[in-house]
């Protein structure tokens, strides 16, 4: 059985055609799935790198955060339980609904330097401004241009008095707050800067130059504050602040920025008119002179979450530094593959 | 001639007798015989199974014994002797049969089948199998027509199962468990939120955010990982077969993995929403404005779409460069569209929610601290969960990477050799095969040339050695064969 050279000889000039006939696909790396690769693997020391590096980089930026959470001096006085005169707490609604004055006397004391400006704000807690019905309640076409002044079938029921449209129509323009807050300071008024509070964009673009309100607050139930009907929207900045819709049911809106310094000790008059009626659903109300810093204002969530990750961090890397100490495993070690381990349990 | 090994017993059922008789009483007698012989092996079979290292077991049937032991009297002995054994031989069967076979052990046995044919005679075992595999080739193309793969060799079978199929497997149960994972923590944000709207069902993010995250925003990275996720290469998937019980008891697809990813998305969701909205509350920059709605949601928005792009970078064992592709172009297709979207205003908007907003968030601290906090505290959780798993309880393929993590992808070794020089012994071969052939394509012998391969060789001077079986075959005929010249 010895092989033959002319078989052989026969073979490759036939291999030749073979290979002349080939019905291989061309090579390419995409579709023969050899694309070059990073295979990473989690090993432990990966693991407590990444820990590290997260820590390092997170504990800095928590310290700086909460210095500049901590450096805003923030004062918060409630005032809606207060400024109902003691005969009228029995139903606040009626008060708030009657004829009665409301002008209401409240005093702030500064508790430690307050640098300019100083920004005041009207806090609101359980007061839906996202909910549904809500924030659809608006036609930001009528907002823009006059030409658009019809343009109002989203702000049912809000949308026309006595068959003219109203400018701007919804509810939200309707429900427009309107506590007023005059302060002063050792008898001396303190000006309340009322420009400058909402964002320029909406001012340069959502609210127009050209449109002026119309048939506002003139239907039986009166929601909130009047507009004046000679000021365009674009510089109605109370009314553009109010209808940027806050995203919980407590929020805070800019009422206005104080631009002198308040010292240590100094004590505030503040005389508010308390007209908002946030007493049928038990609302709360609540005045807040605050400064702010790089990052905002006062709020330690962003300092103290990079502080307790990068905390978090550091601890998990040495927890599983002693980890692999204790109980090591050598990285590629056969014995763990499930073949290895249970031998009769193949077949 | 079948060889037997001293510790392997083999199980021959064939019927050699000749019986004279009527015909019904013929048929009585043979199936008693074959019951006879089928339950005397299945209780030696059975005493075998009980001792430990005990001897492998083969079972060879040939056709007209199968004729009588696939009698619905008869077939479950025989499925259970079958069981027993490593390997079951069956000869001289008729297509019929072939089906029968197979639709024995799939609906007797319940696991799943696979038969691999090249012949016409081969379709209705292809088609009885769960999976059907045909082979292109000499035979005609009958059988790839009726099957649910076709290759062209039948050795490409190995890497059609242990690599391919164990590929598919893995990247099947990954994009199938992301897309349900992204699209969890996607809702739960918005079911978060309805908490505090007094559940008046106000949306959460804006109407187009809404649709085009699953159209543009997330959906690349996960194509990519089912075309090229692989845990180990398709050589180490040779080389480690066993790899390829992971599938069999469906490792990667069990309740307890579907429960770890929705975890992970509970626990995402809750982060995006609760680290954003908390400590987005009152001033938000030095000139003391405040954040609305949709500012709010954009930001949750844009820390979802980076957090859960990212994670596939996590989640896949091999990233090529289409991944870094698509992940980095997934969240800078997101934030050219909201740069797009939020600076233009048309007159069919109904109400311009994200008018500018992307440009606001743009411009304050808080933005870009929120962003490098949110993502990495999202994944945090998943990236501890998985450097515990892998030290801890590791599956089989993170230790094979580990065992070959040094070795560098070896991407020509892992080709078939099919650009090679055809060996002295296929260039013999293949000669033989253009020799003419017999009219009738029915030989039986699906995966070799025709047994009289070497009457005609030797006519055309071509040497081919006899076949062993070959000349088995020729013997239990009892016909002359035709005693071909050998040079």
């Amino acid at each position: 059985m010895s092989s033959n050279t002319a078989s052989s000889s026969a073979g490759s000039g036939d291999s030749s055609a073979a290979r002349k006939n080939s019905k291989r696909p061309k090579y390419s790396k995409f579709t023969q799935q050899e694309l070059p690769a990073c295979k990473p693997i989690l090993t432990p020391g990966w693991v407590i790198s990444t820990f590290l590096i997260v820590s390092v980089i997170f504990i800095p930026l928590g310290v700086i955060s909460l210095f500049a959470s901590q450096d805003v001096v923030e004062i918060v006085d409630r005032y809606d339980n207060d400024c109902i005169p003691a005969p009228a707490r029995t139903n606040k609604v009626a008060f708030i609904q009657g004829a009665a004055p409301k002008s209401c006397n409240r005093t702030l004391t500064v508790t430690k330097r307050m640098k300019q400006p100083i920004y005041v704000y009207y806090q609101l807690e359980n007061f839906y401004q996202n909910h549904r019905r809500y924030v659809k309640s608006r036609s930001d076409s009528q907002l823009r241009s006059p030409k658009f002044e019809n343009q109002i079938s989203a702000c049912k029921p809000e949308d026309d008095a006595g068959g003219k449209p109203i400018v701007p129509c919804g509810l939200i323009a309707w429900s427009l707050f309107n506590d007023t807050y005059t302060l002063s300071r050792n008898n001396t008024p303190l000006a309340v800067n009322k420009k400058g509070i909402a964002w320029k964009s909406d001012k340069e673009h959502k609210f127009g130059n050209k449109v002026f309100p119309k048939n506002f607050q003139k239907g039986n139930l009166t929601g909130g504050a009047t507009l004046n009907p000679d000021i365009p929207l674009s510089e109605q900045e109370d009314l553009i602040v109010w209808m940027r819709t806050a995203a919980l049911p407590t929020f805070r809106k800019l009422y206005g920025k104080i631009e002198t310094d308040l010292e240590n000790g100094d004590t505030i008059q503040v005389t508010l008119q308390n007209n908002y009626n946030t007493y049928s659903f038990s609302g709360k109300k609540k005045l807040v002179l605050s400064t702010t810093s790089w990052l905002g204002g006062k709020n330690d969530f962003l300092g103290i979450a990079y502080l307790t990750v990068g905390g978090i961090c550091f601890f998990l890397a040495l927890a599983f530094t002693i980890m692999y100490l204790v109980k090591p495993r050598r990285l590629g070690d056969p014995s763990y593959l499930s073949w290895n381990r249970n031998p009769g349990g193949g077949r | 001639m079948i060889i037997l090994c001293c510790s392997n017993i083999i199980f021959f059922l064939s019927l050699d007798q000749i019986i004279i008789g009527d015909q019904v009483e013929i048929a009585r007698v043979i199936k008693e015989e074959v019951k006879k012989e089928l339950r005397k092996s299945l209780e030696e079979a059975q005493l075998y199974m009980h001792t430990v290292a005990g001897p492998k077991l083969a079972l060879v049937i040939d056709g007209k014994c199968l004729m009588y032991a696939l009698d619905p009297s008869l077939r479950v002995t025989l499925l259970s002797l079958s069981l027993n054994c490593t390997s079951v031989v069956c000869c001289r069967v008729s297509p019929l049969q072939k089906a029968q076979v197979t639709s024995l052990v799939r609906k007797g046995a319940k696991k799943i089948t696979l038969s691999i044919g090249d012949g016409a005679n081969d379709v209705s075992m292809i088609q009885a199998a769960h999976v059907g595999i045909g082979i292109s080739g000499m035979e005609g193309m009958q059988a790839v027509m009726a099957s649910d793969f076709a290759i062209a060799q039948f050795r490409f079978l190995t890497d059609l199962l242990l690599v391919h199929g164990r590929w598919s497997y893995l990247r099947i149960c990954k994009v199938v468990m992301y897309f349900f994972y992204k699209n969890l923590t996607f809702t739960l944000t918005q079911f978060w939120f309805t908490f505090r709207t007094g559940f008046s069902g106000q949306r959460f993010y804006d109407d187009w955010f809404q649709s085009l995250y699953n159209v543009f925003f997330t959906a690349l990275p996960v194509i990519v990982l089912g075309l090229f996720e692989k845990d180990v290469s398709a050589s180490l998937s040779k080389r480690y077969p066993e790899l390829y019980r992971e599938g069999i008891r469906n490792s990667f697809f069990k309740w307890r993995v579907v429960a770890v990813w929705a975890t992970s998305a509970v626990y995402q969701s809750l982060v995006c929403y609760l680290f954003v909205t908390t400590s987005s509350f009152g001033a938000i920059n030095s000139s003391g404005k405040i954040f609305g709605l949709w500012d709010v949601s954009t930001l949750v928005f844009t820390c979802l779409v980076i957090a859960v792009n990212v994670r596939i970078l996590l989640m896949s064992n091999s990233i090529t460069r289409w991944h870094y592709i698509t992940v980095g172009g997934s969240i800078l297709a997101w934030l050219v569209f909201a740069f797009v979207y939020c600076g233009i205003t048309t007159p069919r908007d109904r109400n311009e929610n994200v008018y500018f907003v992307i440009y606001v968030l743009m411009s304050t601290f808080y933005f870009y601290f929120a962003l490098l906090l949110v993502p990495i505290v999202s994944l945090l959780g998943d990236f501890i969960f998985q450097g515990v798993e892998r030290w801890f309880f590791p599956y089989d393929y993170q230790i094979v990477q580990e065992i070959h993590r040094h070795e560098s992808d070896a991407s020509k070794a892992d080709h078939l050799e099919i650009e090679n020089e055809l060996t002295p012994q296929e260039a013999r071969s293949y000669a033989i095969s253009q020799l003419p052939r017999e009219l009738s394509k029915h030989t039986g012998f699906a995966f070799d040339s025709p047994g009289y391969e070497s009457f005609f060789a030797s006519q055309l001077g071509v040497y081919a050695p006899q076949k062993a079986w070959d000349v088995a075959r020729r013997a239990s005929m009892r016909s002359r064969p035709t005693v071909p010249k050998k040079k």
